[in-house]
């Protein structure tokens, strides 16, 4: 028995570390599947079948690609991704890629909010009532609470992102049709399909992902010695989230798509779903949007004003409490309000217009991409850990790809109607 | 006067007016005669690599396009040492320790000033000024602020009152000056609490085990064990045995336990004795927050005598503003003030002034009821005992109101992940 345990002993080791390093992968990826994700994600299972689904296995491997890259920046270097290019592109790049990356997420948290409004009122709940209150509680939650436990309770709501998979099953697919799209890449040359098909790329892998991603791996110290238990972390939470985004599609395909309805976004969807479904399955995707929404409407102003400090050299600054650290609260406070704000002023084009400002994400990733595989091609910072041949051929691959989808993205979306 | 961010990027040209290169860095080396390190050479990126010209080539530094003294083939050029800071890659936009203000900031920008023909580092610009500056948008900025009737600061540190980052420093400079072991242990605390988790191991790295130990006991134990998970057990076992016995059963309660025990075998066998005693206790119970380097003596001792005891002894202590008086097996029968040993004759004996009347807490009992104790009875420490009186320890003022008083710096901000 005894000689058993100390068989099992270096097995258990691991999964202590693995356990202890846990957390900033899985957390960026969770809050990937936001608001705008899963709207994504909805319309395009909805309009498009299960034809969209083969695409989701190479958004993965491209995610984890670029994750992973962020991941080892920040372990390698101890440092946030905009403290990194301050330090090395100087105060105008800086100023410049921060400006957008401040707008961007403005533009997701407005988007967030949308979704939290949206995902309560088919709850019967007025977006008067259930906005504000989301604000307030965001903002409580990290302003005055401590961080433990609102990392832990970050955990915990990540579990209920399986509700969309209990949906998706609930929606009762033809599960070899779905096997067989998912395996058998399709296109079709049309523009609403070539837009979703960009929208799901620019949506899974968005900037924010990798500003966050890093600044929380260096805020936990994880060390080089753990790196391969970081990288499992980024790679199970990459994993998880598309697993999530192909059942909401799955769900939406069997019964939205089957049935040739009409939708625009994920809360048409949940409603679309209780006469093909069961009103279950419309309680279980609402709360799903909600509790995407919450999180991100958390995480995404945090980051964003880490991002900020963390540039322009405010982070002592930031020091005890909210009088003593006014950029960093300010940054944080004016994001959730104008976020709520601009969801609950009666100004129709303002919400569209920041709902479509997904186009900013589009503009910053490539700017992003190209920094970052500068940084860990450089030696002097990342020694042994610099991008392999092989690697690098992949990832400036992948990086030119995505540059072109998503500049297709900017173009359609400035002048729609160019490829109708 | 002039700004590091206004050479970068300038045109050099030889004294034939042949363009060598736009300029990439300065080189300034650190001086033993002066407190500022004097600008040696400046970097010229000439077909794609770094051409190093020494200051003395250089007939004016600031001026719209440098011109040399020389042709490009007569230049030698500057042989760089291992204590050279190359101010753009090292310094520029980086975070430093202003060991003035107790904090890490950002450098905005370097000041150069001319002195007798040569230029020095002076300051560090780390104010929005300097930001502004470097966007081009000095004098517009200005103007507003004017107007509005604040005027921007311009947040100008002096050298000598900042440190690098270990991380970020040429190799001779691993190891901390004295600007940075000086600082009180409070406030080397706050700046590590400035830091990222990994920088805050790179800047542990470089104090010495003295150091560490004081700067950890003013840290959060949770925070503690995070700090020392990167540094060898060896190291962790010596700042251990440096810090007192109650705080270094803090930090080893958050570490787990295998590695703890290692910990534990590698300190000096006195050492952890004493740890693994108040390992035994809950950490909120007297019996956790009590040090036990406290003085005690018989109560036959003269008080001559027990101020020899005290030379002798007492520098490991905790406190000697309170002598405990304890009997052959550790009862504890009275205590007296070092007020009273030097008021007393040096002949009498302890039995004579001490206090018979004893306030104390036991093991067990928990923080509030302590803090209530040594707040009521105005006590700076309060000795431990268990019901057959024998004395354990003591629970200093400060570490009892802990709880109700919280560290300043358990309040800070939210960190991502901590």
């Amino acid at each position: 028995m005894t000689r058993l345990w100390n068989r099992l002993k270096p097995f258990r080791t691991r999964i202590l570390l693995l356990l202890a390093v846990i957390g900033p992968g899985i957390i960026t990826a969770n809050v990937d599947n936001d608001a705008g994700g899963i709207t994504t994600y909805s319309v395009a299972g909805a309009r498009y079948g299960y034809s969209l689904l083969w695409m989701l296995v190479l958004v993965t491997l491209a995610l984890i690609i670029v994750q992973e890259m962020s991941a080892r920046l920040g372990v390698v270097t101890g440092k946030g991704l905009a403290a990194l290019i301050r330090e090395r592109l100087g105060v105008r790049w800086t100023t410049i890629i921060i400006g957008i990356l401040l707008i961007a997420n403005l533009a997701n948290t407005v988007s967030e909010f949308a979704g939290i409004a949206a995902s309560m009122e088919i709850f019967g709940v007025s977006k008067y009532i259930s906005v504000p209150i989301a604000a307030i509680a965001v903002w409580f939650l990290i302003v005055k609470g401590s961080y433990k436990s609102v990392e832990r309770v970050f955990l915990v709501a990540s579990v209920i992102y399986l509700a969309y998979v209990i949906s998706g099953f609930m929606a009762n697919p033809p599960w070899a049709a779905v096997l067989k799209e998912t395996l058998t890449p399709t296109f079709k040359l049309e523009s609403g399909y070539v837009a979703l098909f960009i929208t799901v790329i620019g949506t899974t892998i968005a900037p924010w992902m990798q500003f966050y991603q890093q600044s929380a791996i260096a805020d936990k110290g994880i060390s080089v010695s753990v790196l391969p238990y970081e990288r499992l972390d980024v790679i199970i939470g990459c994993f998880f989230t598309d697993i999530v985004a192909a059942f909401i599609m799955i769900g939406c395909a069997a019964t939205i798509y089957a049935h040739n309805l009409p939708i625009e976004s994920a809360a048409d969807a949940a409603r679309a779903l209780a006469p093909l479904a069961g009103p279950f399955a419309t309680v279980l995707f609402a709360l799903g949007l909600l509790n995407a929404s919450v999180f991100s409407a958390a995480i995404l102003p945090l980051s964003t004003a880490y991002a900020v400090c963390e540039a322009f050299g405010w982070e002592s600054a930031v020091n005890r409490n909210l009088r003593e650290a006014p950029i960093f609260f300010g940054i944080y406070t004016a994001l959730i309000v104008l976020g709520a704000l601009i969801i609950l002023l009666p100004i129709k084009s303002l919400v569209d217009a920041m709902l479509a400002s997904q186009t900013l994400n589009g503009v910053l990733l490539p700017i992003i991409l190209i920094v970052m595989l500068r940084l860990i091609n450089d030696k002097r910072l990342m020694g042994k850990y610099v991008n392999g041949r092989i690697f690098n051929i992949i990832s400036w691959a992948m990086v030119i790809v995505l540059i072109f989808l998503t500049g297709v993205l900017v173009v359609t979306s400035t002048f729609p109607g160019l490829l109708s | 006067m002039a700004y590091l961010s206004e050479l970068l990027g300038k045109p050099v040209a030889d004294i034939d007016g042949n363009k060598i290169g736009t300029i990439t860095d300065v080189i300034a080396s650190p001086r033993a005669d002066a407190l500022h390190p004097q600008i040696a050479a400046i970097a010229v990126k000439r077909k794609g690599v770094d051409f190093l010209i020494p200051y003395a080539d250089i007939a004016v530094l600031v001026a719209p396009a440098v011109p040399v003294s020389k042709r490009i083939a007569d230049i030698i050029q500057y042989q760089v040492s291992e204590s050279d800071l190359y101010l753009a890659r090292d310094v520029l936009d980086k975070q430093i320790i202003d060991t003035n203000g107790m904090r890490v900031v950002r450098v905005n920008d370097l000041d150069l000033a001319r002195v007798n023909n040569a230029f020095y580092i002076a300051n560090l610009d780390i104010g929005s000024m300097g930001l502004l500056r470097r966007l081009g948008l000095a004098s517009v900025a200005s103007k507003v602020a004017v107007k509005l009737g604040r005027p921007l600061s311009s947040g100008v540190i002096a050298w000598h009152d900042t440190e690098l980052l270990p991380g970020d420093q040429p190799m001779r400079l691993k190891v901390a000056s004295d600007k940075i072991t000086d600082l009180h242990p409070a406030d080397l605390a706050e700046i590590i609490s400035d830091l990222s988790r990994s920088e805050s191991s790179k800047f542990l790295e470089s104090l010495d085990i003295k150091t560490v130990a004081d700067a950890l006991e003013e840290v959060e134990p949770e925070y503690q064990a995070s700090l020392v998970e990167g540094m060898t057990d060896e190291k962790v076992a010596d700042v251990l045995e440096e810090m007192s016995p109650d705080a270094a059963a803090d930090l080893l309660a958050e570490l787990p336990e295998e590695r703890s025990e290692d910990l534990l075998n590698l300190m000096q066998h006195e050492d952890a004795r004493d740890v693994r005693e108040l390992l035994t206790y809950a950490v909120d119970s007297a019996g956790g927050l009590m040090t036990t380097e406290y003085v005690a003596v018989r109560p036959d001792l003269t008080a001559a005598q027990v101020m020899e005891v005290l030379r002798e002894t007492a520098n490991e202590a905790e406190t000697i503003f309170y002598v405990y008086v304890t009997e052959a097996d550790e009862r504890l029968v009275g205590v007296f003030s070092l007020q009273n040993l030097v008021l007393a004759k040096p002949d009498r004996r302890v039995n004579d002034f001490m206090h018979h009347r004893i306030v104390t807490v036991m093991l067990e009992d928990t923080q509030d009821e302590v803090a209530q104790v040594v707040a009521k009875y105005n006590l700076l420490a309060v000795p431990v005992v268990d019901e057959q009186h024998r004395m354990h320890g003591i629970v200093t003022a400060d570490d009892a109101l802990d709880k109700i008083i919280p560290t300043a710096w358990k309040k800070r901000i939210p960190k991502l992940y901590r």
